[in-house]
């Protein structure tokens, strides 16, 4: 699930997108599918299946730009975060994407915290 | 850091090893540097790699003999086979340091983004241009200070964008960096210059070499394929230490592609574009006056000329 500002601009709100911050659904099975969908695309190997499953944020530079994998965020408000999440059509791919009050909420927390 | 000139304690014992007028080994320097502030070479090493590399910083102070790294990935060599000495700028530096001249605004031109910090450099002569006349009209106008010094100024020569009022009045912003992206004038090739410096060539090389090469997920999604896929038929990556050190990559589009439409997408690609977060500790406008009415009583024309005259 797409969550921070990337959520955002696909909602059609006013945010710059300097990277994507993505959250997925705790699991074994879901950390060896990201691997799997970031091996395709990453600048240099991708990060072991430990640095995922005990990591809090594991960014991976790919050729399209950086991913920050909140991994923390998705163990503990995955169920939250996806009941407001809704499908938006990229090209021809559906993205689960954040409501837009949950990605303003979590950048307010990760920029505020960052700004301290 | 210090007060007249801004740099730090490594910097400056950096610097006051390497002030011989031969280019001096780096082991010497750093044994020197260790036995004074009791930094380890490995460290101390890294600030020097920094200081020498002629495309890290607006004012260079210090002057690399050998392989010190390049824009790509290639490391510099170990220090034992590295030499360097101070520039006319780094001696200035020292002499201002020494309090044999005037205090020198190095920290507000150089910045510190290039060990990601989030002080951007600008423009030296801006910066010496907004300082006179910060010393001589003491009523000049934040607004006239602001435009003097005018954005951040990366040596690779990248286009700067952003919010700049946000930056000139000492907030969080994010700059974004932009490669020069022309079509060559036979029209067969589109070539990328002027990379940003918060990138290596050779990751953007990579990066637009994969953004070329078919997708696994190419045939399940064709649309995403058709709007992430870059028509390219040849790319290669001619950035050299000499002809061109601050990235030169040359894209030849696939054939029936107009060149025009590869740049068009080459702009969106990460390494053409990038973004990097700044602040400045306070307004620039404060940032100037501060330092002027804190080195009032100094010869500040002299020494800003004298360091005007050190670089190019």
């Amino acid at each position: 699930m797409l969550v921070g500002s990337a959520a955002l601009w696909l909602r059609g709100q006013i945010a710059c997108v300097a990277d994507a911050d993505a959250v997925i659904e705790p699991g074994e099975r879901n950390i060896h599918r990201l691997r799997g969908g970031l091996a395709g695309i990453a600048i240099g190997p991708v990060p072991s299946a430990d640095r995922f499953s005990g990591g809090s944020v594991v960014p991976v530079a790919t050729a399209y730009g950086k991913v920050d994998c909140l991994m923390e965020r998705g163990r503990r408000d995955w169920s939250r975060l996806r009941r407001g999440a809704g499908f938006l059509l990229v090209a021809d791919v559906p993205v689960l994407a954040a409501s837009s009050s949950d990605a303003w909420n979590l950048r307010r927390r990760f920029k505020e915290r960052a700004n301290e | 850091m210090s007060e007249r000139t801004g740099l730090g304690v490594v910097e400056i014992a950096l610097l006051e090893a390497l002030e011989t007028s031969r280019f001096l080994r780096c082991d010497k320097a750093l044994a020197s540097v260790e036995e004074r502030i009791g930094l380890a070479p490995g460290y101390a090493y890294e600030v020097l790699v920094d200081l020498a590399r002629p495309w890290t910083m607006p004012v260079n102070l210090v002057q690399g003999q050998g392989n010190f790294g390049s824009r790509g990935n290639d490391p510099p060599a170990n220090f034992r086979y590295t030499e360097a000495r101070v520039t006319r700028a780094g001696r200035a530096a020292l002499a201002a340091e020494r309090a044999e001249m005037a205090p020198l605004p190095i920290a507000i031109i150089n910045g510190n983004t290039y060990r990601a910090g989030l002080r951007p450099p600008f423009r030296p002569h801006a910066v010496f241009d907004a300082v006179r006349e910060a010393i001589r009209r003491p009523g000049v106008t934040d607004a006239e200070l602001t435009g003097m010094v005018g954005p951040p100024y990366f040596l690779t020569g990248c286009a700067v964008a952003g919010d700049l009022t946000a930056l000139a009045a000492g907030r969080r912003t994010e700059l974004s960096l932009q490669a020069q992206v022309s079509v060559s004038d036979d029209r067969r090739t589109v070539v990328i210059e002027n990379i940003p410096p918060n990138v290596s060539t050779d990751d953007t090389a990579s990066i637009i070499a994969s953004r070329a090469t078919a997708s696994r997920w190419a045939s399940d999604h064709p649309g995403l394929h058709r709007v992430t896929h870059l028509p390219l038929a040849d790319l290669r990556n001619e950035t050299s230490d000499r002809s061109s050190p601050f990235g030169r990559i040359v894209c030849t589009p696939t054939p029936g592609t107009p060149p025009e439409q590869l740049r068009e997408m080459l702009l969106e690609v990460t390494g053409v574009r990038t973004t990097m977060p700044v602040a400045l500790p306070r307004p620039l406008p404060d940032l100037i006056r501060h330092w002027v009415q804190a080195n009032a009583g100094e010869g500040l024309l002299d020494s800003l000329a004298a360091l005007e005259h050190a670089i190019p």
